[in-house]
């Protein structure tokens, strides 16, 4: 195991080694701006639970994945299922590490490292969760570089690494393996038995090694959220916040504007992905006074300037506060409100052919051309 | 040039006067005279990626399902230049009609079921005459209801949307909107006449159509003739209403009068009181110096009334005044001076009626002489006088010439019967009309009572009044009277002797309007009384300061 290098002050933008207890405020940011839809019901609970583990464990380190002996075995972790059933029904504590000693029982492997399926929302916390108990690296690389909907809308299945064998281990102590060929067959398999488990399980998925993950993750991004988080702790101005993150992470301002409009629940849910849709009409205050809709599902999938789209997924799409200056969470939204939209770029890897009918508007049932294949 | 103009397109302003989209609420109509060609029912956004323009978007399924689809709907709708979008009700939301205000794309909402509006419209838009038929049958329908003129122009002009329409008699919007005759540029002028009982031209109907709606012009005209039986329908039936037409006209012109006199009363000028219509009264003395303008109010044209740049008053009034008219008689002399004029008011005003004429020229009296003339055998079966006012501009303008034609028609009844006085004539003698003579017999009865009383009196005050009126100068006042000097000398002293003491300066002025009220009661009377006077019963005297005599 790689020695610490010391931990990083916060408020210190750069590389990071290793994660310990002061980074986990940064990090819970940072994941939240990947998904700005969650709430955050789970936030102390969760950060505390994490704290407690890093400052009794010590700080786990972050490796890259290429500094990573290519033959190390490698699992990813995540929450599987609703984050409100997880604030109702918390952790007992030993989900994930159960749910990976499952599968080192069936391959008859021992991980050395873990990395998270989705480095957003408080799935990018467990993998830290996981790596202190197991006392193993994280790797600094994830699967989606935000948060998707379904457990194969990763990057490994796009480069032809299979999910199974996955073990999803609820609260209640009970667990579901699953061994199925196709990535798609495993998530409708997994999904069904979610609600039995609790409402939510500990998912332990995509064992590979390190070897075959230097091209199928996509690297760097837990120091990403990290970093991010720094600069949405520091609440500075709203113009300086959106160019600061624009350096780290390429996001920029489509628009900013007040909310007009709340359209709930107006429609039957469309596309394949479950979700209520809803949107949200933002009037643009000064630039070209524009009319935003914003398409909201679990999360911003599309925004309209003015009846043209410009910006959906797989772009991640958050809103941000101007009057408080910090980001606005989904479900905190209010007319007349002034919020900042921002559009951050994903991982190339979701504007491919491939990418784009996986996880791209397509998904949400808007049959419209991504801008950035027009 | 215009061929054929059955294969025009239709136009979007005309379809939605129709069934479906008649039923259809316009979130917003940005161009209602923008031609439609074809009509899709789209589907998917592949759909309206391949509309063409002028082309009217029926959206339904995928490209209907809200939200977000309607937004980008109308943006693409926006980008190939699409005429309309029409979706249904469940789909828009404000935010719809906001957006569609923003790009200026005409978006309709329907309750019904798309694919059918969408069959309906296409039906109609292959086959713009029969659609053109239907909306012209719809609108005559909706014309037939109206009873007001000013309901048939509200018809005609929320039928025409962005067409004004008027209805304007002489050169005066009557009714309608008045943008309707403003010269503009790129405007097409389509007028229709509209008759009045007779044949008689009455008015025309004028509506201001967009040069570039190829089909509009013809289509504005025949809805304008459909518009003519109705209008001549309300016409009758507000004449045929004289009793309220008559307290409406006067209501009116009491407001009328009122706002001309404000801008007196915040200099502190006059009351408010209703104006008698006499010299000293407060509207004929402010009308003399005004010279502010002031608006011409549009309910005086709902009326008929015309009030332009060159306003002449006709007063019509009893030889003997007694109190206002009874109706039957006002009904009567109105009948008689509207014939032929039936735009020209008659306003029951005090003692008589008021009415005017309006033009552009000041100098041009001829309608006013056609109609004095037309209407002398009426005055003298009701014993009218007829007084012209002078031609004044504007409402103050008007009031003031009102006052001029009471003041002539008062010096009018000095002549008697069907006596036409025009204003321009009667110059400050005219201030003598209104001296009230019975008051002043009465002081003449109590204070010279020796005189009054006595048999040569009428000799006396004649001879009196002539040497006063000639200066003192004998031989003039017995030349004028006929008789020698010292009959002249004679009458002069027992005139004295009875208490005319003329000579006395400060008795002179008020003797002198005493014996000018005695002559003129007893000439407008019974002529003179048998006292031996010098021009004979019934004979005026020659020299009176009055141009007309009565000599009948």
């Amino acid at each position: 195991m790689t020695s610490v290098t010391g931990t990083v002050p916060a408020g210190y933008v750069g590389a990071v080694a290793s994660i310990g207890a002061e980074d986990v405020p940064a990090l819970y940011e940072g994941a939240k701006f990947y998904s700005s839809a969650v709430g955050d019901a789970n936030r102390s609970s969760l950060t505390s639970w994490l704290t407690g583990l890093l400052e009794r464990n010590g700080p786990v380190p972050l490796r890259r994945v290429e500094t990573v002996d290519p033959d190390t075995p490698c699992v990813s972790v995540c929450v599987l299922g609703s984050g409100s059933a997880l604030a109702d029904l918390p952790p007992a504590g030993d989900e994930f590490e159960m749910a990976i000693r499952q599968i080192e029982r069936l391959q008859g492997v021992r991980f050395g490292a873990v990395y998270p399926l989705a480095a957003a929302t408080v799935s990018a916390l467990v993998p830290i969760v996981a790596a202190a108990q197991l006392g193993v690296p994280l790797i600094d690389a994830d699967g989606m570089g935000r948060t998707f909907a379904l457990i194969h809308h990763t990057a490994m299945h796009l480069a032809g690494l299979s999910p199974t064998p996955l073990v999803a281990f609820g609260p209640t102590g009970e667990s579901v393996l699953v061994e199925a060929p196709d990535g798609r067959r495993a998530d409708r398999l997994l999904r069904s038995n979610v609600d039995t488990l609790g409402g939510w399980a500990a998912l332990a998925a995509y064992p590979t090694t390190a070897g075959l993950l230097r091209h199928a993750a996509l690297p760097g991004t837990v120091s990403r959220i990290a970093n991010v988080g720094r600069l949405l702790l520091e609440r500075t101005d709203p113009d300086l916040l959106v160019s600061r993150l624009g350096a780290i992470t390429g996001c920029r301002r489509l628009a900013r504007g007040r909310i007009v409009e709340l359209e709930h629940l107006s429609r039957p849910s469309d596309g394949t992905i479950p979700a209520h849709p809803s949107s949200l009409v933002v009037d643009e205050t000064g630039g070209l006074e524009r009319q935003l809709r914003i398409e909201l599902r679990s999360e911003v999938v599309a925004v309209f300037a003015d009846g043209a789209l410009a910006a959906g997924a797989p772009d991640l799409v958050c809103l941000v506060d101007v009057s408080r200056g910090k980001l606005a969470t989904l479900d905190s939204l209010e007319l007349g409100d002034l919020v900042d939209v921002i559009v951050t770029p994903a991982d190339a890897i979701w504007y491919s052919a491939e990418g784009m009918e996986m996880v791209g508007l397509g998904s949400h049932g808007i049959s419209l051309k991504h801008p950035r294949r027009r | 040039m215009r061929t054929r103009p059955s294969t025009l397109p239709i136009t979007l302003g005309e379809l939605v006067r129709i069934p479906p989209l008649a039923a259809a609420d316009g979130l917003h109509l940005a161009d209602p005279s923008r031609r439609v060609e074809q009509v899709v029912l789209a589907e998917t956004f592949e759909r309206l990626r391949r509309c063409t323009p002028h082309v009217l978007v029926v959206l339904h399924n995928e490209a209907a399902t809200g939200g977000w689809s309607l937004a980008a709907a109308l943006h693409l709708a926006w980008e190939r230049n699409v005429t309309a979008v029409v979706v249904s009700r469940t789909v828009a939301s404000p935010s719809s009609a906001a957006l569609a205000e923003r790009l200026n794309m005409s978006l309709l909402v329907i309750d019904t079921d798309p694919v059918n509006v969408a069959l309906q419209l296409a039906g109609q838009v292959s086959a713009p005459a029969a659609a053109r038929a239907l909306r012209q049958a719809m609108c005559a329908e909706r014309l037939a209801e109206q009873t007001s003129i000013r309901g048939v122009l509200g018809v005609l002009n929320s039928e025409l949307q962005g067409i004004p329409v008027a209805l304007v008699m002489a050169e005066t919007v009557v009714a309608g909107r008045a943008v309707a005759v403003q010269p503009r540029p790129n405007v097409e002028r389509v007028e229709v006449e509209v008759h009045g009982p007779g044949e008689r031209p009455w008015g025309r109907l004028v509506a201001a159509v967009p040069a570039h709606g190829p089909a509009a012009a013809e289509q504005v005209a025949k809805l304008l003739r459909l518009a003519r039986p109705s209008l001549q329908a309300a016409w009758a039936h507000t004449r045929l209403d004289s009793s309220s037409r008559a307290e409406h006209e006067q209501a009116a012109f009491a407001m009328l009068r009122r706002l001309a006199a404000q801008p007196g009363d915040e200099a502190g000028g006059g009351s408010g009181e209703p104006a008698s219509g006499r010299p000293g009264d407060p509207t004929a003395a402010r009308c003399g110096d005004a010279s502010g303008d002031i608006d011409v109010p549009a309910w005086s044209s709902e009326l008929g009334w015309q009030i332009g740049s060159a306003n002449r008053a006709i007063w019509l009034a009893p030889v003997h005044p007694t109190g206002e008219p009874p109706e039957e008689v006002t009904h009567l002399v109105r009948a008689s001076w509207q014939r032929g004029r039936t735009g020209w008011p008659l306003i029951v005003q005090g003692d008589g009626w008021v009415s005017w004429h309006s033009g552009a020229d000041p100098d041009d009296v001829a309608p006013v002489r056609r109609a004095v003339a037309a209407f002398r055998d009426s005055a003298a079966a009701h014993d009218l006088v007829i007084g012209v006012g002078r031609a004044h501009r504007g409402v103050p303008g008007l009031l003031r010439s009102v006052a001029e034609a009471r003041l002539a028609a008062h010096v009018a009844r000095e002549r008697g019967p069907a006596a036409v006085q025009w204003f321009d004539q009667v110059g400050p003698q005219a201030a003598l009309a209104w001296l009230p003579i019975s008051e002043i017999a009465q002081v003449a009865d109590l204070c010279l009572s020796d005189l009054m009383n006595a048999r040569d009196r009428v000799a006396l005050v004649q001879t009196v009044l002539a040497v006063l009126d000639c200066g003192g100068s004998l031989s003039q006042a017995s030349l004028r009277l006929g008789v020698h000097r010292n009959t002249v000398l004679a009458r002069l002293s027992r005139a004295r002797q009875l208490g005319l003491t003329f000579d006395e300066p400060a008795q002179r002025l008020a003797l002198h309007v005493l014996c000018y009220t005695l002559v003129s009661m007893w000439t407008e009377s019974h002529g003179y009384p048998q006292t031996g006077a010098a021009g004979g019963p019934g004979v005026a005297p020659p020299g009176w300061p009055h141009t007309g005599r009565r000599t009948a």
